[in-house]
């Protein structure tokens, strides 16, 4: 397709991060797009699981209806009242809603959207602004989600026109999507993420909803097929769930021979907040991981696959 | 986070070395790098945390002398009133002490008085400066006597201030003062020239080094032996002046030898054999230099700190006189010492901080209320520049560059202020060794690049040659030092008040009904952006007229009150043509003046509001605005939220930075048209020092959803809080507000603050010089930092015990942090901070 034509594609992209620098080399600007197959307990974006935009409500920004009130009227559904001074809202028809009107009354950004339609050639503009960045860095735009490839189409073609601009691309995939996506992105990435959470399919189920085999199969294709692309393995240490010296043995042994990054990710809880927002309950609790764990695991892992 | 653990630094995931050091220390552990710093860590002992000392010996007999020469040609009779400093003001040597060289007696820190410069607020500073929030200081009762019977009364209606006060025509004095006497700064037009004797300067601190005083002096006498005895003006103008460089060289020379007798005295009585040669070894270099040229090292180190102590002497240079390329003009002697194994780094480490504690010592007073707002926290500018290139225009770093990058880390005070000079070819040794400096987290070195001052300054009046060796002057400034001839401070205005009368036809709601500005239409009338639009255009035009008919009087006011015989006799130019630097114009000299945009960020983000709420997409009516903002928001919180959410300058967004290239272009245009009829170039600068402070004191509400009083956007930084976009997007906003096709620009100061989490390690360093690379490829002038968390800040204001040590970054500056008033804490604290993600 032309340039021109892969521009008008859109997709449902719920943030766009300038100034990342923990997500692929250099100084990046990460994407973010909505859907993902995976439930994940411990999710830190869980704004980004359902395919569609959504509403959500932070009420610490809210003025009340006294200051404010701007929502009530707009509300389609009439489902924004004032209920003795504060706001009620009944989100019965939030999730067929197809205006969100409500979040755009809002003045305070309290009721908001979590992802919109842009173009490629939007989200391009946005990130191209940073240009200068990744040439002096090496860094470049990363797509994350959700998992980026659920939006299969929109995902390739904004890696395309990237790849057009000479810009450098990564992805952030849960690996849990049909191999057909990642054999369409890989040629046009610099570099993949990707996420082994388990090694075992009926916890990797418990934890996230789904079983492993489709992802360690992917894994070991992607590897296989595109043996030049670097790839950075990476494991969130969640406790509870995959913190056991069992779980980075076997993720070693996974990964013995192959070259490969390695990274194990300590759990954070930086998500919580938007649980609240979504008017969901944080599955996670408030368990906490200690600070040694995570490095103590990658130890493991790397001693186990045989790196170092 | 809850609220216990948000003061809680102990709590944060990572921290600066900065704040390991300070909770080591709130631990009862030693310094680590006391033992091998013992002598510095000894000396600051004895003054740290002291609220600083009036010293008055150089008031004193600077005006016993100009009393007595009243009617002699003005720079002889500074030279006069120089040597009689230098003949009478008290020489001492320190205990521990490798320097010689005080500005009076007071021993630990102390601040000496220009009474010339601001004598009329003398009466006010004796009763206010004891108990002022912004940079306090005492004064014995002897002292304040002596002050107010002897020093005061004999400048009363003799000083600059006065002269000027009386020389605006009614109309700016009205934007300028709010009184008669001009005793109270209106904020809007603010004159800065009352408050320093010239602004920033360099002196060629190598020629000192190279030839020596007695050298200068010579050439003085040759020229005067050369004058032709018919010609009036040879024999009037031109033999003062040479005889004030002779008068003026002696009496350097006096006060050095007065040193060495100091010395050699205390030497006599000292009973420890290694201090006794320490003292014989400093009483024969003081008997050396400044006179003659510096042979090693330490007479170089020793030379340099007499001509920069006796410049403090000389005049109140704004923002404490800077240092020039230390590790280029000292270089030659490091190298050859070092080869000759004669010192060590750690020797030479240790004669550079006894200088650094000397500069700690020394206050920056600024009696005038105005001034002291303006430099809080005891600020000072004693640039000491490194790096950046040659004449030659190849890379200039040594090993000395090194070592003081390594001073700054092991160093415990913020003295000096190093300024890192940067293009496009440093190398990574140097730039990871900044950035490690930087991330140390006390906000030092501040970076300037040479890919926008260099060629800028070759194509302002400099040589290739010169504008390759520029200097850091004070704050963000660069000096050519031997072709700048500018001294005068430049206007401050405020273009949030322009604003704030642009919507309030020319009224602000502090100055009541005077009619300040131009009478705008009522903006309830407008029916466009564009009637906006003009309404602000009509009022900056009225600032920007006001601010240069003022800038005209002050250099012609100035040249009949300033002399400055030692800093002319180290300039060529002045030299050459026999004038002072204080003349107001110097034949081949080019005049880099500048005045200030107080409110940038403030007044971008307030028109964008205005622009989409109002007229863009008619969300509220102008009235709805106007009576938000004289509620104070109070009431109207869902219009602030607003207008808060509105496209704000700092977030590479074009349609915020779009109205901020436009006013900034205005600016530049103003300057490139009427500068040159001053004979100057008055170029628009975007450096408030910590003025944004008392300058957001004058100005209500603003339609960016500020709230009234608030301080305003500090120089070329975002709004408080308004850069959501992260680091990046802030110097791209910058560098999309700037009209490089033209070249009347001045400095622009830019602060960001990280979060240690975002530079920690081996990976962070690099990803920080990255980022200074980018911004060196943005020809942007300027960039600090300060790295440290929030829960810091926050605990450091609850507890100040505690935190005594804790250094920020605030203007060009940094400055302890529990020395700044709570305004300037809570204004460091709202400035956004970056992680990442």
């Amino acid at each position: 397709m032309s340039t021109f034509e892969d521009r008008k594609v859109a997709g449902l992209v719920f943030n766009i991060q300038k100034y990342s620098v923990h997500d692929g080399p250099g100084i990046r600007t990460v994407v973010f797009t909505k859907g993902c197959p995976l439930r994940c307990r411990w999710c830190s974006n869980p704004e980004s699981q359902s395919p569609r935009p959504q509403m959500a409500f932070n009420p610490g920004r809210c003025l009340g209806p006294a200051k404010c009130g701007y929502c009530i009227p707009a509300c389609p559904s009439r489902s924004i009242t004032d209920k003795d001074g504060a706001l009620d809202i009944d989100c019965t028809h939030c999730s067929t809603c197809e205006s969100l009107d409500c979040t755009g009354a809002c003045p305070a950004q309290s009721l908001i959207t979590y992802g919109k339609k842009r173009t490629v050639g939007e989200v391009l503009d946005v990130v191209a602004q940073d240009a200068i960045f990744y040439s002096r860095s090496g860094g470049g735009m990363t797509i994350s989600g959700g998992e980026p490839l659920f939006q299969r189409e929109f995902a390739v073609t904004l890696l395309r026109e990237a790849k057009r601009r000479r810009i450098k691309t990564a992805i952030e995939t849960c690996g849990a999507i049909p191999w057909e996506n990642l054999e369409e992105a890989a040629p046009l990435l610099n570099h993949v993420l990707f996420d082994i959470k388990h090694t075992d399919s009926e916890r990797h189920k418990q934890g996230t909803g789904q079983a492993n085999e489709r992802i360690v199969e992917n894994l070991n294709r992607l590897l296989d097929t595109f043996p030049e692309l670097p790839v950075t393995v990476r494991t969130p240490v969640i406790p509870g769930f995959n913190d056991d010296e069992e779980t980075a043995r076997s993720i070693g042994r996974l990964l013995k021979g192959r070259t490969v990054g390695y990274e194990a990710l300590p759990y954070h809880r930086l998500g919580t907040q938007k649980y609240m927002f979504l008017a969901r309950e944080y599955p996670m609790g408030d368990v906490k991981l200690p600070a040694d764990v995570a490095p103590r695991l990658q130890a493991i892992v790397d001693e186990e696959r045989g790196a170092r | 986070m809850n609220d216990n653990e948000m003061l809680n630094p102990e709590a944060c995931e990572c921290y600066s070395p900065q704040e390991q050091r300070i909770i080591d220390q709130n631990q009862g552990k030693k310094d680590k790098y006391y033992a091998s710093h013992a002598r510095v860590f000894k000396l600051i002992e004895k003054f740290e945390g002291q609220t600083p000392f009036i010293d008055v010996e150089r008031a004193l007999y600077f005006t016993r002398s100009m009393q007595q020469t009243e009617g002699q040609p003005l720079v002889l009779r500074w030279a006069k009133a120089l040597y009689n400093v230098a003949a009478n003001i008290t020489v001492g040597v320190e205990d521990g002490q490798l320097l010689l060289g005080r500005c009076g007696a007071k021993e630990g820190r102390y601040g000496i008085l220009y009474p010339e410069l601001d004598g009329d607020f003398l009466d006010i500073a004796v009763r206010d400066l004891p108990t002022r929030e912004q940079s306090p200081a005492k004064i014995s009762a002897e002292d304040a006597k002596i002050v107010m019977e002897e020093i005061a009364p004999y400048w009363k209606g003799k000083t600059y201030h006065e002269a000027l006060n009386k020389a605006l025509p009614e109309w700016v004095h009205k934007l300028t003062y709010v009184d008669d006497a001009g005793l109270i700064s209106r904020f809007v037009v603010n004159e800065t020239s009352s408050f320093r004797s010239s602004i920033q300067w360099v002196h060629d601190y190598e020629k000192v080094l190279k030839r020596g005083f007695n050298d200068i002096k010579a050439e003085a006498q040759a020229k005067i032996d050369a004058l032709d005895p018919a010609n009036p003006v040879d024999q009037v103008d031109k033999r003062s002046f040479l005889e004030a460089v002779i008068t003026v060289s002696d009496a350097i020379i006096l006060w050095a030898n007065r040193y060495a007798d100091a010395a050699a005295e205390a030497a006599k009585k000292c009973a420890d054999p290694k201090r006794k040669a320490e003292l014989e070894k400093m009483a024969a270099i003081a008997r050396k230099v400044p006179a003659e040229p510096a042979t090693n090292f330490y007479e170089a180190v020793q030379s340099q700190w007499f001509v920069q102590m006796f410049s403090r002497l000389e005049q109140k240079t704004g923002t404490t006189i800077s240092n020039g390329r230390m590790d280029q003009y000292f270089y030659p002697y490091y190298k050859q010492d070092m080869e000759a194994g004669v010192i060590t780094e750690e020797s030479a480490m240790e004669l550079l901080e006894c200088m650094w504690v000397g500069m700690a010592e020394f206050i920056d007073m600024y009696i005038s209320p105005c001034g002291g707002a303006f430099n809080e926290g005891y600020s000072h500018w004693e640039a000491v520049t490194i790096g950046g290139q040659t004449k030659d225009g190849v890379d200039a770093t040594n090993e000395l560059t090194h070592l003081f990058l390594r001073s700054k880390r092991e160093f415990p005070l913020h003295y000096p202020d190093l300024a890192a000079r940067v293009h496009a070819l440093s190398p990574d040794e140097f730039l990871y060794d900044v950035a490690e400096t930087i991330k140390y987290g006390s906000g030092f070195p501040k970076l300037c690049n040479d890919e926008e001052v260099v060629p800028l300054y070759a194509s302002k009046g400099g040589t290739f040659e010169e504008a390759l060796d520029y200097a850091v002057s004070g704050c963000t400034e660069t000096r050519m030092p031997n072709r700048d001839t500018y001294t005068s401070g430049g206007a401050y205005t405020n273009f949030a008040a322009a604003l704030e009368m642009a919507l309030r036809q020319g009224k602000m709601k502090k100055y009541g009904d005077e009619q300040l500005g131009v009478k705008t239409p009522d903006p309830r009338t407008f029916k466009t952006w564009d009637d906006m639009w003009n309404a602000y255009c009509a009022q900056q035009d009225l600032f920007l007229r006001a601010t240069f008919i003022q800038q005209y009087i002050v250099t012609k006011v100035r040249a009949e009150h300033f002399a400055q015989p030692m800093g002319s006799a180290l300039h060529d130019l002045c030299m050459k043509h026999c004038l002072d630097l204080h003349t107001r114009i110097i034949p081949e000299g080019a005049n880099f003046g500048y005045f200030e945009f107080m409110g940038f960020g403030t007044v971008i983000d307030s028109l964008a509001a205005i622009k989409k709420l109002v007229f863009d997409e008619k969300r509220i009516t102008m009235d709805e605005l106007l009576k938000a903002m004289d509620a104070n928001w109070v009431g109207y919180e869902a219009i602030q939220q607003m207008v808060k959410n509105c496209p704000c300058y700092g977030n590479d967004d074009p349609y915020a930075d779009q109205i901020g290239k436009d006013i900034d272009r205005i600016c530049v245009e103003f300057g490139k048209v009427h500068g040159p009829e001053m004979g100057i170039w008055n170029d628009v600068r975007y450096v408030p020092f910590t003025s944004h402070v008392p300058f957001g004191k004058v100005v209500s509400a603003t339609p960016n959803g500020r709230t009234e009083w608030f301080p305003l956007s500090d120089g070329s930084s975002a709004s408080h809080g308004a850069d959501i976009n992260g680091p990046t997007a802030i110097l791209l906003s910058n560098y999309k507000t700037k009209n490089y096709g033209l070249r009347n620009r001045a400095a622009r100061l830019l602060n960001i603050k990280f979060t240690p989490k975002s530079v920690e390690g081996e990976a962070g360093t690099e990803k920080l010089v990255n980022f200074i690379r980018a911004w060196c490829d943005l020809k942007l002038w300027h960039l600090q930092f300060n790295v440290l968390n929030q829960e810091t800040l926050l605990a450091a204001q609850k507890d100040p015990q505690k935190y005594r040590n804790l250094i920020v970054r605030v203007a060009g500056y940094s400055a302890y942090f529990v020395d700044l008033s709570p305004d300037l804490q809570n204004d460091l604290i709202a400035r956004t901070d970056h992680d990442t993600i």
